[in-house]
């Protein structure tokens, strides 16, 4: 059974009709065709198709478009600050925390998750953070530094903003 | 040499802008207008002969398109040994062969009316192991075995289910062992473990109705060879086939061959020329696409007092699983150097690769390597401890250096295997077991430290074609059949291009993967794309470069040798401001849509090929390439867990194109080595069937279980590379299990014959000693 859902999906407001079980990972990548979040597992072990739903991380494939109504959600594709890149992005470019790519936008997003929340991480609570979101490609070293970095940028920013 | 500008710089990745916003289009990202979706059905039996399939239930449910059975896919394909049906004809082989398709409207009804095909069976015994699918009495699990088509360099054994039988020999290892002061012998496992690439597999595919053309889009790691394997499948010339890369999100040897291929292109004969997808889950991407080999090794040297190697003989059995794939060559290139990067007189191997009933083995990351160092390097380390030598100073004492003749009869250069094994050593202050000691927190804790080394051939010989064309804009377009697969390609081959025409990172871009447009390319395997492809851009480079240089030569009034170029321009050598921007050379000469190309072909001349019955070439590889990596570990003794506390890996890359992306390939390396030392273990239960197909039962290792690592350059130039680069994709997770092991094996003075290292294997494994010892 399809139903009409009213969402702010990356600042804009959008009224899909979907059905119910359709998982907001389908969402996004089928019905509306933002196929920057990734599916990588399906069952919410792999972290790559990580959101922000009401500025919380979630795992896309573990939630239903049904229960979404009135809902603000934040994708890969809503990151950049108007035409910039976030400092996150940035980071993850300079530091290296890229190879195949697959799981750089779970990563990206649970990384601003842990940003918003905690201005100032350790390493280990970096690691913490995103031990949810798996990559096999780079180590996590690049990662964490990158995340560093970007902490420290928007720091900075903020001082400046002060 | 004229002074480098780019290469060698640590520049960030040419396509890093498009992974970090989502733009990047992978394989299962890609829609096509008016696809359909694939749902394929699976085997449920590790060995049954086909009674039946009945179709009739999904073939009336209302959204399908077309139901397809191996009767309707009549092909068979394999790398060297064309064993492998589109989909099962007559027999299953393995638990998760492919046995049935469904294209259907959309992804759920797809779903629906393949759970209404039913399949009976009439089971056969089941083989799970290799070393005992091959005893003498085993039933075939491939009666037609003999009459397959097979590559030249297949040599069979007069053993059930063998494949592959690899021989290498060289002196005679009995009298090595009688003229020994010691002679050890052990046997060494590993089990299965799965390449985990966090995109799964897919494939979509288009048969036209009036050409008969097939395009397949396919994040293959090896466009061409798909293609031909595929065109000579279904019995079509090659041009009637095309194949076109979208961007692959991680493959480690998993992603190349046939996996998804084809299924997709079977299915898209009977949807009346509409294009249909194949996505493979999680789950089934365990179990239908490919493994790494789990393997059996038996190893015994014979070593002098003074610790010299005399004699090493190793028996290997790898479990090909249900087809051969690429198992043939992993067995040869595995087997061969398994013995180690060592001067032995004597060395005799056996390597059989076997089929069994599991899931298919083939190309993973390392190529045999990993399996070889798990027995050798510790084996090394057994040694040394009955010799009372340092693990590390018996290693120097018999590492290949410089003009060794390699037991396989190569005279060996460019080796920088010493420096690496004292540079990895030192990074975790080797011999200083006082001060770390001194820090551990409880009695149950015990640290130790451990090396492993390993040397690794590429695949050899092998083509490398490349065109680079200058556009009137100055633009440089690069066309390589190398794959992005996560390894920085495209950013090293930028680099290369940029560099011998002296342009802006900027003005160089790849062009997309389309096999109808690029020139041949063997494979993105094997750490051959910076040898050989950087070989081939740097050919095309100068190609174009030369051709550039005759066109400006009357333009700016001078002699084509008199010229040089820099920042994108060709000047005069001796007035450098007597310049022409290089667009403007080709606008000139051929008009604003005009461009001007360079071609190139690269390929290293092999000596000789391997002797099938000594295993023997004078040139088994176009380099080599050397590692070592130290592991400094705790080990809990109440709960058997192992705590990496560092690890340096300490890899000799020929020359770092780019340092940031070459710590990044032997990070990597290490995250993956370390995973399949202490987690990953893809379970096979007794009935043939994947136990742990799930990211949250089969453990990779997260960003919380890895320890400090310290990746160390080393560059011993290979004369023949590209600014004398080597590769260094694949040997990164090689040593690293061995590394571990001996750090544990030193904590703990036990020695852990099979992986995966779990705390439950480590603390029966001390329960035992304890046992013994009271």
């Amino acid at each position: 059974m399809k139903k009409k859902i009213r969402i702010t999906l990356n600042g804009n407001v959008v009224s899909p009709e979907v059905p119910a079980h359709r998982l907001l990972l389908d969402l996004l990548r089928d019905e509306i065709g933002l196929t920057g979040t990734k599916e990588g597992c399906g069952t919410g072990d792999c972290g790559a198709c990580t959101v922000l739903l009401d500025g919380k991380p979630v795992n896309s494939c573990l939630v239903l478009s049904g229960e979404l109504d009135g809902a603000d959600i934040v994708t890969i594709e809503g990151l950049q600050i108007g035409r910039e890149l976030h400092p996150i992005q940035q980071a993850f470019i300079q530091d290296g925390g890229a190879q195949c790519g697959y799981c750089t936008p779970g990563m990206l997003m649970m990384s601003k998750a842990l940003l918003d929340e905690n201005p100032n991480p350790t390493e280990e609570e970096i690691r913490f953070a995103l031990a949810g979101n798996l990559c096999r490609c780079t180590g996590y070293a690049k990662i964490v530094k990158a995340v560093q970095d970007a902490a420290m940028e928007l720091r900075t920013r903020h001082t400046a903003r002060q | 040499m004229a002074e480098l500008t780019i290469v060698g710089k640590p520049i960030t990745r040419v396509d890093a802008q498009e992974k970090v916003t989502g733009e990047a289009v992978y394989g299962y990202d890609l829609v096509l207008p008016d696809m359909l979706y694939g749902k394929t059905v699976f085997s449920t039996r590790p060995h049954a002969k086909i009674k039946r399939i009945d179709t009739g239930k999904a073939r009336e449910f209302p959204g399908v398109v077309a139901v397809i059975t191996g009767k309707d896919a009549p092909w068979t394909h394999g790398e060297s040994i064309k064993d492998k049906p589109f989909l099962a004809h007559d027999k299953v082989r393995y638990i998760g062969e492919p046995v049935a398709a469904v294209a259907a409207e959309d992804e759920d009804t797809a779903q629906a009316a393949a759970a209404l095909i039913e399949v009976e069976y009439e089971d056969l015994p089941a083989y799970l192991s290799p070393e005992e699918a091959c005893k003498p009495g085993a039933l075939p699990i491939h009666e037609d075995f003999a009459g397959y088509r097979k590559s030249d360099f297949i040599v069979t054994a007069p053993l059930p289910n063998v494949c592959e039988h690899f021989k290498l020999r060289t002196g005679d290892v009995e009298r090595g062992f009688r003229e020994s002061d010691l002679v050890l012998e052990e046997r060494y496992t590993l089990p299965t473990i799965q390449h985990a690439a966090m995109e799964p597999h897919s494939a979509h595919a288009q048969v036209d109705p009036a050409s008969g053309r097939v395009t397949i889009w396919v994040a293959n790691d090896a466009p061409f060879r798909a293609l031909h394997e595929i065109a000579e499948a279904l019995g079509l010339p090659l041009e009637k086939i095309r194949l076109i890369n979208p961007l692959q999100g991680g493959g480690f040897g998993s992603k190349g061959g046939l996996k998804v291929e084809p299924i997709a292109s079977a299915l898209a004969y009977h949807t009346g020329g509409r294009p249909v997808r194949v996505k493979f889950n999680r789950q089934e991407t365990f179990i239908s696409t490919l493994t790494r080999h789990e393997a059996i090794l038996y190893i015994k040297s014979g070593v002098k007092k003074s610790g010299s190697l005399c004699a090493r003989q190793m028996t290997i059995y790898w479990g090909a699983g249900a087809y051969a794939e690429k198992s043939p060559t992993v067995c040869i290139r595995g087997s061969l150097p398994a013995p180690g990067p060592y001067r032995i007189p004597h060395v005799k191997v056996d390597g059989y690769a076997v089929y069994t009933n599991k899931p298919v083995s083939g190309a993973f990351r390392g190529y045999g390597i990993p399996q070889g160092a798990w027995a050798c390097e510790q084996h090394m380390d057994e040694l040394a401890k009955r010799l009372g030598m340092d693990p590390l100073e018996l290693r120097l004492k018999n590492v290949f250096v410089d003009g060794d003749l390699a037991y396989w009869g190569e005279k060996l250069h460019s080796v920088g295997l010493k420096e690496t094994l004292i540079k990895a050593a030192e990074a975790i202050e080797w011999g200083k077991d006082d001060i770390s000691k001194s820090k551990i927190r409880s009695p149950n804790l015990k640290r130790g430290k451990g090396l492993a080394c390993i040397s690794k051939p590429t695949r050899t010989p092998t083509l490398s074609k490349a065109a680079v064309l200058i556009d009137a804009s100055g633009g440089v377009t690069v066309l390589a059949g190398t794959v992005e697969i996560g390894q920085g390609c495209s950013t090293i081959l930028s680099q290369v291009a940029a560099e011998e025409l002296k342009v802006p990172l900027e003005k160089v871009r790849m062009a997309p993967l389309d096999t109808d447009v690029i020139p041949f390319d063997a494979s993105t395997t094997s750490s051959r794309s910076t040898y050989h492809m950087g070989n081939a851009v740097r050919l095309a480079a100068i190609d174009v470069r030369e051709k550039l240089a005759e066109m400006a030569s009357p333009m700016l009034e001078a002699g084509k040798d008199d010229l040089s170029f820099a920042d994108g321009k060709i000047h005069l050598k001796e007035q450098p401001q007597m310049a022409l921007p290089i667009g403007e050379v080709v606008r000139r000469r051929l008009g604003a849509s005009g461009f001007l190309r360079g071609d190139s072909s690269y390929t290293f001349e092999i000596g000789k090929d391997l002797d099938l019955e000594t295993g023997h070439s004078e040139h088994a590889s176009a380099f080599y390439m050397y590692a070592t990596q130290a592991a400094e570990a705790e080990v809990d003794e109440e709960t058997g867990r192992v705590r990496l506390l560092r690890m340096s890996a300490a890899h000799d890359v020929g020359k770092a194109i780019n340092p940031l992306n070459c710590e990044g390939q032997i990070e990597g390396g290490l995250a993956m080595g370390i995973g399949s030392a202490l987690h990953e273990h893809l379970v096979v239960d007794e009935t043939g069937k994947v136990r742990n197909p799930s990211f949250l039962d089969y453990h990779l290792a997260t960003s919380l279980d890895l320890p400090k690592m310290i990746p160390i350059i080393v560059e011993c130039p290979e004369p023949e590379g590209p600014y004398g680069a080597k590769g260094l994709g694949e040997p990164g997770l090689a040593p690293t299990p061995a590394a571990i092991g001996n750090a544990v094996a030193n904590a703990l003075g036990i020695r852990i014959y099979d992986l995966p290292l779990s705390p439950e294997r480590v603390y029966w494994a001390i329960r035992r000693m304890k046992k013994k010892v009271a």
